[in-house]
């Protein structure tokens, strides 16, 4: 047997010996897998709800067709009917919740000014987000920096303090092998763990089998490799136990909790995102101001837009439809820079932030998480340009009806677009925090390295 | 005995430099979680203020109107910052910040900074409360883990003994010392706390303010004296310096990341809540029962135009002096509005459910007792959200009754007329007075008597087993 697979058979039986160690393990492993399964019936959760919406729309269409027996005049369908814009999760969703909880996962459109609606919240509770989600995604990020503290804060010092030290290091073995067996013996630990509870993951949300699957592995492994190296830079750093300790919880502190939290005031100060206040302040000005408006101005501007409606019958009557429909119209267009910054806004900060993943690997490792799965920032806001395009294809079908007069019948209900929506993967994030990660893994063991070589391990 | 124990711990604390590299940093962090509130306080009440002026001046302003136009054109209600939430922003960065006023329906409260930051803000704001909270805690284990283990170690705690100083005695002496030097850390930053308060704050609010911060104070006191006490008998009994470091390092991981999360999690699994859409369903259905004020066929309508002939003795709708549309758009809203109610306050107690747990393991886990009492007492809490959200609802309900009450005064034909531009002007703007101390009081009396009972639990049990720790 080689001195290496020695070492390490030791290491093994030191670890089956250590009580508290193996019960911290397996309480990761418990408490991994119930993130596994809180993630899951989470998404399982908002699936129910996503498929429950569509029988809403069929009950108010019912209640529609009993109010309006006959054909009808589409302007009160348009009213009264709504319909949902709805965005599926991807089955990586249950491994890392992201901002589910707390951006909307659909959204009730009816014919009204879209500007309105865009922004309506989901019934949250809010103590609950606050706490956040217990997902595998926290369990890796937060949890696994923490077990690989408690494995290797006293990967030397521990032996040093009892003293075997000398005697091991007495014995025709290069401390370099020594710490690097120590070393294997945990990374293979974690690492296993780490890719295990993953695998594990992955199976039970179900994720089809491509390329995301060696990226997701390879962030994960990669954050792990990190911390085993911030605990081989401590260790070859070579203090007591207790001032191990402090340093690698420090860097915990630092990285995961002081590195992100300063990061978001200054990106909040660096990008202030224009307020949504002031974004339906003004539409709704806009909007009842169109009551007020003369309604041949009105109708102007919607034709210069819709060239195609300009020859419809003038409006002499003191309401129509589609005159109403087309100050909503024209509300939303008024407001549209201002929608369209507070979204640019939106996304300018989380670019930012992604670029800044180098500060923080939990950073890095978390955001590329979110954005493989598909629940972060980017995701939400595609889904908000995928329900405007949902908005622009109902008021294409309701337009023909309302200004050339055409009744609404019972069966124009079937004809009504539909809307469908799945998270992307923004593997463009998720590929630049690989590299951060790569970066950061590189920094931590070249320094480790350096240390060591430049310092003899001490035996006392 | 006592005195000289606790004067020597603290002044040798002082003399560590460990102790006062992380101590400064500990105080640098609060400093500057004070300043970036106060900051973020500043501009976030600043914003809603203007929002809410510029909504009021809309509204007086507006043209000559039917009165039922202008309920549709409603308000907004923007909830101001509490005066003390840059200490804790609590659950205010996952609350909407606008609501929507207007007739026949009660909107959801949008925009919360929450959907306007990107996965950053889930690793936790850089707050007072967060320092207080969790780093303290963490000063105090690297304070205290080897209160007795050293003395243990270098041999000076039979020392100690043999001069007739008991273990109780040395614990107390030891407790007194380290809550000392967490005073020196901690007490500046709180100080600058109320300097920024009372230097810019009205002195109407003064008094609220000054009891809420200290009560604040107050439980921070009680939770940093259960950390300490916590951590000097967890040196206490074990044998060596190492494992109890890593047993309190565990405690705080358990106390302040694992448990807060799977209880709130746990509390939401077991209690489901009906989405926006089931809800807005559920309270159409019913307000389908009720009155529909836009529909002129509805059933209701004949029966009240009936009444009203023969309260006023005509025989035609023409004659009457009052807007039977007007009536009937009152009735209408009186009925949908209570639906609201009920739905609303059936979600409520359910999120009251769901938090039960977490509320609950504050008898378990001092973290999640000092939590809510600093929410509650700083006014970023669930409950003082609801108040807002009531406040918004009473304001938007008599806005509306009050525009029906015009419309019916303008008798039949309404639809064909319309107020003056002055009439706007008469009706008062939404106006938000946060509620006082006392109204927050009862609900927090819970988290404080388990912050109480850890208090007295622990000096009563732990020093008990400080007492019998074997040499």
């Amino acid at each position: 047997m080689s001195q290496f697979s020695i070492l390490l058979h030791y290491e093994w039986r030191h670890f089956r010996a250590a009580r508290g160690l193996v019960l911290l393990t397996s309480l990761l492993l418990v408490v991994g897998l119930y993130g596994i399964y809180y993630g899951t019936t989470e998404v399982a959760r908002q699936r129910r709800h996503l498929a429950e919406l569509p029988a809403l729309t069929r009950h108010s269409e019912a209640e529609l067709r009993r109010k309006f027996a006959g054909p009808a005049d589409a302007g009160e369908i348009g009213y009264y009917h709504y319909t949902f814009a709805r965005h599926q999760p991807s089955p990586w969703a249950s491994l890392a919740l992201g901002q589910r909880d707390v951006n909307p996962y659909y959204l009730k459109l009816r014919l009204l000014g879209l500007q309105g609606q865009l922004y309506a919240s989901e019934n949250v509770n809010p103590t609950k987000v606050l706490s956040g989600n217990f997902d595998l995604a926290f369990v890796l990020v937060y949890l696994f920096p923490l077990l690989i503290i408690a494995l290797c804060f006293n990967m030397l010092s521990h032996e040093r303090e009892l003293g075997i030290l000398p005697l091991l290091l007495a014995q025709p073995l290069r401390p370099g092998v020594l710490v690097a067996a120590k070393l294997t013996f945990r990374g293979g630990l974690v690492l296993g763990l780490a890719l295990g509870l993953s695998a594990v993951g992955l199976a039970w949300a179900g994720v089809p089998l491509d390329g995301r699957v060696a990226l997701w592995l390879a962030l994960v492994g990669l954050y792990c490799l990190f911390w085993l190296g911030v605990a081989l830079v401590v260790a070859a750093w070579q203090r007591s136990s207790a001032v191990n300790a402090v340093a690698l919880l420090g860097a915990w502190l630092l990285l995961l909790v002081l590195v992100p939290s300063l990061l978001q005031v200054c990106v909040a100060a660096a990008h202030p995102v224009p307020q949504g206040l002031a974004l339906t302040m003004q539409q709704r000005e806009a909007i009842h101001g169109g009551w007020d408006r003369p309604k041949t101005a009105t109708m102007t501007r919607f034709f210069a837009r819709y060239p195609q409606y300009r020859d419809t019958a003038t409006i002499r009557e003191r309401f129509a439809w589609r005159w109403y429909y087309a100050f909503q119209y024209l509300g939303d267009q008024s407001v549209a820079p201002l929608a369209a910054a507070y979204t640019q806004g939106q996304q300018q900060r989380h670019a930012l932030v992604a670029h800044l993943g180098w500060l923080s690997p939990a950073l890095s490792a978390q955001t590329s998480l979110n954005a493989l799965a598909g629940t972060d920032l980017p995701a939400h806001l595609a889904f908000q340009r995928s329900a405007t395009r949902y908005h622009d294809a109902l008021r294409a079908f309701y337009y023909p009806f309302l200004f050339k007069k055409i009744p609404f019948t019972h069966a124009d209900y079937a004809r009504l677009p539909t809307h469908a929506f799945a998270s992307p993967a923004d593997l463009g994030t998720a590929a630049r925090g690989l590299w951060q990660l790569l970066g950061g893994v590189g920094a931590v063991y070249l320094l480790g390295w350096a240390l060591l070589r430049g310092r003899a391990v001490a035996p006392r | 005995m006592l005195t000289s124990i606790a004067q020597k711990e603290f002044i040798s604390t002082l003399r560590d430099r460990r102790f006062v590299g992380l101590s400064l940093l500990v105080l640098g962090l609060l400093l500057a979680a004070t300043l970036v509130g106060r900051r973020g306080y500043a501009a976030l009440q600043q914003e809603r203020a203007a929002a809410q002026h510029t909504v009021n001046e809309q509204f007086a302003h507006q043209p000559g109107r039917h009165p039922h136009r202008v309920a549709h054109y409603g308000s907004f209600a923007f909830r101001p910052k509490s005066g003390l939430s840059f200490l804790d922003v609590g659950i205010d960065s996952f609350t909407g910040a606008a609501v929507y006023l207007e007739a026949h329906q009660q909107n959801s409260v949008n925009f919360s900074p929450a959907q306007q930051a990107g996965s950053l803000i889930r690793f936790g704001e850089l707050t007072v409360a967060f320092v207080l909270q969790a780093l303290v805690p963490l000063l105090i284990i690297f304070l205290c883990f080897s209160a007795f283990t050293e003395e243990r170690e270098t041999g000076t705690l039979r020392l100690l003994l043999s001069q007739g100083a008991t273990m109780r005695q040395i614990a107390w002496g030891k407790i007194r010392g380290y809550s000392q030097a967490v005073a020196l850390v901690v007490g500046p930053a709180l100080g600058l706390a109320a300097a920024l308060l009372f230097a810019a704050g009205s002195p109407a609010r003064g008094l609220d303010l000054g009891l809420r911060l200290g009560l604040f104070g107050l439980g921070y006191a009680a939770y940093f004296f259960v950390v300490i006490v916590g951590a000097v008998v967890v040196s206490a009994r074990q044998q060596h310096a190492r494992s109890a470091l890593v047993l309190l390092l565990g405690c705080w991981m358990l106390g302040c990341v694992i448990l807060p999360k799977i209880t709130a999690n746990l509390g939401a699994h077991f209690y489901p809540a009906t989405t926006k859409a089931q809800l807005d369903a559920e309270v159409h259905a019913e307000t389908q029962r009720g009155i529909d004020g836009h529909n002129p066929h509805d059933a209701h309508v004949a029966a009240i135009t009936a009444a009203l002939l023969r309260k006023y003795h005509v025989a035609s709708e023409k004659e009457l002096p009052v807007s039977v549309n007007g009536i009937v758009m009152a009735e209408g809203e009186a009925y949908s509005s209570r639906v609201y109610q009920a739905h609303f306050a059936a979600l409520n107690r359910t999120y009251a459910r769901q938090n039960a747990l977490a509320d609950w393991a504050g008898w378990l886990n001092p973290y999640q007792a000092i939590r809510p009492l600093s929410m509650g007492l700083v006014g970023s809490d669930f409950a003082h959200y609801v108040h807002f959200q009531q406040a918004a609802e009473a304001y938007r309900y008599q806005l509306v009754q009050r525009l029906n009450g015009l419309q019916t005064r303008m008798g039949y034909g309404d639809k064909e007329r319309r107020l003056g531009a002055a009439t706007w002007q008469n009706i008062a703007p939404f106006a938000y007075q946060a509620p006082p101390v006392g109204w927050a009081l009862p609900a927090l009396l819970g988290p404080a008597l388990a912050l109480l009972a850890w208090v007295i639990g622990l000096s009563w049990l732990g020093l008990k087993l400080v007492e019998r720790t074997p040499l």
